[in-house]
């Protein structure tokens, strides 16, 4: 299948500046995938988000959005995307419902009209659907600067796909939104997914908002350090780690060092495993008091690729799944 | 725009449109290079409706379009009626309005371009600058939205003239309003090469006192130019505003015979637009992308 988005060798020096923001990075995205660019701040995920759609020039490579070289056919290339960018790119003073319909008018889905009523009737229910679906509905007509921060990301949202792209852009979309919306707008962007076969491509700051999509790349300092699914990422770094205890602690060691199980003692009995945790516990006689299995998280993985090229920073979430089982 | 070639389902949306257009061979090249057209006017017009509705919005705007007049026009014109038009061979009144009726389309509509900076600082070009039409689109929408506030200074300073009892006959005004937007455009692409490449809005402001100052003296709007020579000459004879100025005296008088031949006239404003066009949209699509 050719890919939707094609990067090879992509190249961008800011002026003024002397290192290449991106340095001869190359990935596709398949038609239809779910594609995060993860990185810390200064890594690049900006950049190569605002090359891809066609808002920043490029030093060297080649990049194919939807089979459309992005500098000689920019604007087919445009046709084809949409984008939220990290700040809001709304007009303040005009209604939601407005924006909505500059953005229709300027794709040229539909031909401009001067007020919502005058708009065709199929532009009318979309956009209502889509708001309904978002929960502006009630907001529709109030200016853009009465909206609240969640409320105008929300608006972005709609208005992004009211042309139906078959690439859309987030760029850390989800920057300033409440929880309940966080969750509401993923639920709606996997819907478009699913039901249009809209490939998205993401950068985000969450990196739990990274869990269930396709493919994950790690850009830091200009250079993709890893590309994969994040279960292959999780694996490929982290094993599980299981915690222990009991009341007769030395005979839980003994019993582990029979089974040629290696464990460390920090407070409990901390053993790092690779297998089915269920298997090894089934194993152990001694009378166990705590038992906590921790499963990697992408956090966690992105945060071990991170170091391992030098370039960690502290992550806004923990993300790490517990299981834990008061023995 | 028609809603028949450019489908009403907005889930297939542009894709049915290159779909359509592709299968259907020659003919359908035809429909989309129609529809291409049709999309790029249908974008033109939004971006100007969006200045007209931020004008409606801004009470602040529409007073100060009506109020420029009052200054321009009452008093910085009335001191020149009242000190220096005595024993001109021509009569100053209907001289001045002229000039003053054209000198406010170019300076409403510069002024008008300068919120570009803030569309800038707003995010908002970058808006315009992913939908998938030409820049020109844009930056010529861009213009005649400015041109609508133009338009109501213009009418503001006829009634100023009214006013001072400076009047001219009725057809005159219609054929200025009917050049209105040629000489909006050609005030706003020149305004759009300094503009465009302006990022600060104390910046932009400057730039508008630049743009708007020297046209208004050297121009002929206030002051006659038939006299000028040297390097004063050279620069009003680059300015469209003399062009557009002296156009609408062959064709309404206003006071003092026109410099040179309408159809020069025409010529030069429309050559001009398009230069200053063509390097402003340049220079603004390019210090968006280029950084």
């Amino acid at each position: 299948m050719t890919p939707v988005i094609e990067v090879d060798n992509l190249t961008k020096t800011y002026k003024h500046s002397k290192s290449p923001s991106v340095d001869h990075i190359s990935f596709d995205v398949a038609p239809g995938e779910f594609f995060a660019f993860l990185g810390p701040n200064g890594a690049g995920k900006t950049t190569t988000m605002s090359v891809l759609t066609t808002t920043l020039t490029y030093d060297s490579g080649d990049v194919k959005i939807a089979g459309y070289d992005i500098n000689r056919e920019a604007q087919r290339v445009r046709e084809h995307i949409g984008i939220i960018f990290q700040r809001s790119s709304l007009d303040q003073q005009l209604t939601a419902e407005q924006n909505i319909r500059i953005h229709a008018c300027m794709y040229g889905v539909y031909g401009y009209r001067p007020t919502f009523q005058m708009m065709p009737k199929s532009y009318r229910d979309r956009v209502l659907e889509l708001a309904e679906i978002v929960g502006i509905e009630d907001s529709l007509f109030k200016p853009v600067k009465r909206l609240s921060g969640g409320m105008q990301r929300k608006l972005e949202i709609v208005r992004s796909l009211i042309h139906t792209p078959e690439v859309l852009f987030l760029d850390e979309p989800t920057t300033g939104m409440d929880a309940v919306s966080r969750r509401g707008l993923w639920d709606y962007i996997n819907e478009v997914r699913n039901q249009y076969g809209t490939t998205i491509f993401l950068t985000t700051h969450y990196i739990d908002e990274a869990e269930g999509v396709d493919t994950v790349c790690i850009i830091n300092k200009g250079h993709i350090v890893t590309c994969s699914s994040p279960d292959a990422m999780k694996q490929s770094l982290l094993r599980q780690e299981i915690i222990l205890d009991a009341e007769d602690r030395s005979a839980l060691c003994a019993e582990l060092d029979t089974l040629g199980v290696p464990y460390k003692l920090n407070g409990h009995v901390t053993l790092e495993y690779q297998g089915s945790a269920q298997e090894l516990l089934a194993k152990i006689q001694t009378k166990l008091t705590v038992l906590q299995v921790t499963e990697p998280s992408l956090e966690d993985a992105y945060v071990a690729f991170l170091n391992t090229t030098g370039g960690a920073e502290a992550p806004i979430l923990n993300t790490t799944k517990k299981l834990e089982v008061a023995a | 725009m028609s809603e028949q070639t450019l489908t009403l389902n907005p889930a297939a949306g542009m894709t049915a449109l290159r779909t359509t257009a592709t299968a259907a061979g020659n003919a359908g090249e035809a429909t989309r290079s129609t529809s291409k057209i049709f999309r790029e006017i249908n974008a033109t017009f939004t971006v100007m409706m969006r200045d007209v509705i931020l004008y409606f919005k801004s009470p602040g705007m529409a007073i100060m379009s009506l109020a420029m007049p009052a200054v321009m026009m009452g008093m910085i014109g009335g001191n020149l009626m009242q000190n220096m038009a005595k024993g001109l061979s021509f009569s100053f009144g209907p001289f001045m309005l002229v000039g003053m009726l054209v000198t406010m389309m170019f300076m409403t509509t510069t002024m008008g371009m300068s919120s570009l900076v803030d569309d800038s600082d707003s995010n908002f070009s970058e808006e315009m600058l992913v939908s998938p039409v030409s820049r020109y689109s844009i930056v010529i929408g861009k213009i005649l939205g400015c041109s609508f506030a133009a338009i109501v200074s213009t009418l503001g300073a006829i009634i100023v003239g009214l006013i001072m009892n400076i009047q001219l006959p009725v057809k005159s005004l219609l054929l200025i309003l009917a050049f209105s937007p040629l000489m909006c455009l050609s005030g706003g692409a020149l305004a759009m090469i300094f503009i465009g490449l302006i990022k600060n809005k104390k910046a932009a402001n400057m730039a508008v006192m630049l743009i708007t100052m020297p046209q208004m003296f050297l121009s002929g709007g206030i002051i006659p130019i038939s006299s000028s020579n040297g390097v004063l000459k050279v620069i009003s004879r680059c300015l469209p505003m003399t062009y557009c100025i002296d156009l609408v005296r062959s064709f309404v008088g206003g006071g003092q015979p026109h410099m040179f031949n309408p159809a020069v006239n025409f010529v030069a404003i429309v050559g001009l637009t398009v230069v200053c066009l063509v390097i402003g949209t340049y220079l603004f699509a390019r210090t968006e992308k280029s950084r």
